[in-house]
């Protein structure tokens, strides 16, 4: 769902992913980045990424054009690939959370 | 009592051991043990046949096929009872203490592969055996000893009544030996009464859960198996090569972005993730929402309150422990850990959320020697159908309500002990469903194959849905993906894909069942299959790549296909039970129906994992490329398809 159109997109960087990020391994952390017209998933991700070195090898298969494995995305909690790709056009409000994958009973 | 006989349509071909030394790695020789007669006997096993059956579930799936046949059904003598480590147990590897149960479960009456750890699979190695094959049946209650070449079936009547804790503790105290001197796996009174899920329990936080393998037990009278660590010699061809794979191994398990959660917290993240994705079962499938505050579940918090202590497997550097409760109703009480599938079998799925009681309650389950998917299964089911009225009180015995803890466990006593209701219940949900009919009967959760989905609402996985229903070895056969990457799959998949689901499901087919047959733990093979077959090579001596690793994986599913098809297990009991395969009425995958695409992804499936859709055989051409052309006789005779 979208917020008003000046509203930045949220990232959620959760669980385990936080360590990525400065953070415990436990919790959230919430990024606010802005979006502007044109601007994808993967353009929103990339920003969020290049700051925080660990989480960028983590995210990405080199060349940061498609993504590695082990983290999972979802765009509106809904998993990447239903409702959007990661070329998609991304809009103010929508959220962004990424999970470590799960990987067992 | 009947003498157990064998009886094949295969006949079986002798496991001699080649002239020299065993492959590093393995101690050469398989225990045979029939309880009919109280005979033990060691059987040698040859190299051509350790690098054709590795161990664990392809050495049970040989075993099953060869020697068990159609009629000898779950709780028959002529059943087999394999408990089976691999090449990799005893050596440094992390989580090497595997064990790899393989029997013809209660459940479906069909194969069963199922795993545990704790020390039991190095414990059997240092004493010189690779597996034991237990056959008969025990005219009382025996337990079998094991200490080196010390091997006897000793009187268990003693023992009888006793949970899997105080089997244990009571047979340390006999031998003066605990920790990691002695291993013991157990059934308590569910296997004692062959509940149809009841599990094998050992090492104080270790089961061997699916498709009934402690009813199989229980049915044989064999109370207990206590293995003092021996202290046989165990070598690896290459001891500096098994050393830097397994310093591989632990390196991705620390780094990995997936796998170091598992380093670090177990399988705790799973809750507050599955339930971001749809796939935490909340009250037997009846939503997918909760207004508890998740943040709460995550695996921080979720250690908090609680007073840890380390309880690691062989060789282990995960952080697998045992909990203290500090205050409240459980203070004192020394618990296991639950891992994700405990919080849910024994929380969500029954409406409990309460950690302590969750905790308590997972543990009394193991202590029992229940299957926790089941028990929740069960448990929810009660609870929602008694709410709903499809069930009343007295039916069941009681009033039951959603995060009763207390009744749950009472549900689990009548359950152990095949009293009033829980006789039903014991012979499984499938069964108990049947039974009661109606709406009752729509809102369980089972196969029709009769096993018990794992601890996900698999509404929202459908990957792990699709492998439940056609998998042959009573639980997840292909799953869970890891590493895709490596076989030539992609990174990620739309999950409500049918077609894109099925690929990957049949795409990663024989991963696991190599995995499962080395001797180590799931956890801690999560790692690229390029470190096993290192750490493999290294420790035999052969080459062996990941292809092979691939095509011994997916000729252990075939011969466990095999199997069920001659015992009557076909692809028409490949679905979900209306519950299990309903669309989800909220939540993240509430716009998703997975049996939309049913049919579609089981055609996709067959045609990748090359098996006949109408049959359900495995292709001749499929058979003979994977080396199986005794059972592509069996199957398809001379006119092979």
């Amino acid at each position: 769902m979208s917020g008003p159109a000046t509203a930045p997109a949220t990232v959620e960087v959760t669980t385990w992913v936080t360590k990525l990020v400065g953070g415990d391994g436990g919790g959230a952390r919430l990024f606010e980045e802005p979006v502007g017209p044109g601007d994808t998933v993967a353009d929103v991700l990339r920003r969020v990424s290049a700051r925080f070195p660990e989480l960028d090898r983590a995210l990405w298969q080199p060349g940061r054009q498609t993504l590695a494995e082990h983290i999972e995305v979802l765009v509106n909690d809904a998993v990447l690939g239903v409702s959007h790709e990661l070329s998609s056009p991304l809009r103010a409000g929508d959220r962004v959370t990424l999970l470590g994958q799960y990987m067992g009973g | 009592m009947s003498p157990t006989r064998t009886r094949t349509r295969t006949a079986a071909r002798p496991r001699r051991a080649a002239a020299g030394p065993p492959p590093g790695g393995y101690a050469g020789k398989i225990l045979r043990v029939n309880l009919t007669t109280g005979k033990t006997w060691a059987e040698p096993w040859g190299a051509e046949r350790m690098r054709e059956e590795l161990g664990g579930a392809g050495l049970g799936a040989r075993i099953l096929y060869e020697e068990v046949g159609p009629k000898a059904h779950w709780d028959h003598p002529e059943n087999r009872l394999v408990l089976a480590t691999g090449p990799l147990a005893g050596l440094p590897v992390w989580g090497t203490g595997g064990l790899t149960v393989v029997t013809r479960g209660a459940l479906t009456d069909g194969a069963t592969t199922t795993q545990a750890n704790g020390f039991f699979g190095a414990a059997l190695k240092y004493s010189g055996w690779d597996a034991i094959v237990v056959q008969g049946q025990a005219r009382d209650w025996v337990y079998l000893y094991i200490n080196d070449d010390v091997v006897e079936l000793r009187d268990a009547r003693g023992l009888k009544g006793k949970d899997t804790w105080e089997t244990q503790q009571a047979l340390e105290a006999e031998h003066g030996l605990s920790g990691h001197r002695m291993s013991v796996y157990a059934i308590g009174p569910a296997g004692e009464n062959r509940v149809r899920f009841a599990a094998i329990h050992g090492d104080y936080g270790h089961v061997a859960s699916k498709n009934g393998c402690g009813a199989v037990m229980g049915a044989k009278r064999l109370k207990a198996v206590c293995i003092v660590r021996g202290t046989k010699a165990l070598a690896a061809h290459d001891a500096r090569g098994v050393i830097q794979a397994a310093e591989d191994i632990a390196h991705d398990l620390k780094t990995d972005p997936s796998a170091a959660t598992l380093y670090r917290w177990g399988t705790l993240p799973g809750v507050a993730n599955l339930y971001k994705l749809g796939a935490l079962p909340i009250k037997n499938y009846s939503t997918s929402v909760t207004s508890v505050d998740m943040a709460d579940w995550d695996p921080v918090k979720l250690r908090n309150g609680f007073d840890h202590r380390g309880h690691q497997c062989n060789a282990c550097g995960m952080h697998h422990c045992h909990i203290q409760v500090g205050t409240g109703r459980y203070a004192g009480e020394l618990l296991d850990e639950p891992e994700y599938e405990g919080w849910s079998g024994a929380g969500w799925t029954i409406g409990l959320t309460d950690k302590a009681a969750i905790s308590w309650l997972n543990t009394r389950l193991d202590r029992a020697c229940v299957d926790v998917n089941e028990f929740g299964w069960i448990c929810g089911w009660v609870m929602e159908c008694l709410e709903k009225g499809y069930l009343t009180e007295q039916q069941v015995g009681f009033r039951l309500t959603w995060g009763d803890v207390d009744g749950a466990y009472r549900l689990l006593q009548m359950i152990s002990h095949r009293e009033g209701f829980g006789d039903v219940l014991a012979e499984g949900q499938k069964r108990a469903a049947e039974r009661v009919g109606g709406q009752a009967q729509a809102s369980a959760v089972y196969t029709m194959k009769g096993t018990s989905p794992r601890g996900h609402d698999h509404r929202a996985r459908w990957e792990e849905m699709l492998d439940t229903c056609t998998g042959s070895c009573g639980t997840l056969e292909s799953g869970v993906p890891v590493h895709v990457t490596e076989l030539g799959l992609p990174a990620r998949i739309n999950p409500f894909d049918g077609e894109q689901v099925a690929t990957l499901v049949a795409g990663i087919l024989g991963r696991r069942h190599f995995e499962d047959s080395l001797g180590g733990c799931i956890f801690t093979f999560r790692t690229r299959m390029e470190n096993l077959a290192r750490a493999l090579s290294a420790a035999t001596g052969w080459t062996y790549t990941v292809d092979e690793g691939i095509r011994f994986g997916r000729r252990t599913a075939a011969i466990l296909r095999a199997f069920n098809l001659r015992a009557g297990i076909g692809p028409e009991l490949e679905y979900p039970s209306e519950r299990y395969g309903s669309q989800p009425v909220d939540g993240p995958a509430k716009d998703h129906s997975v049996m939309a695409q049913w049919e579609k992804m089981l055609d996709v499936w067959y045609a990748k994992v090359g098996y006949d859709r109408k049959s359900g055989k495995p292709r001749a051409d499929t058979l003979k490329a994977l080396g199986l052309d005794d059972v592509a006789r069996d199957l398809w005779g001379k006119g092979r398809r």
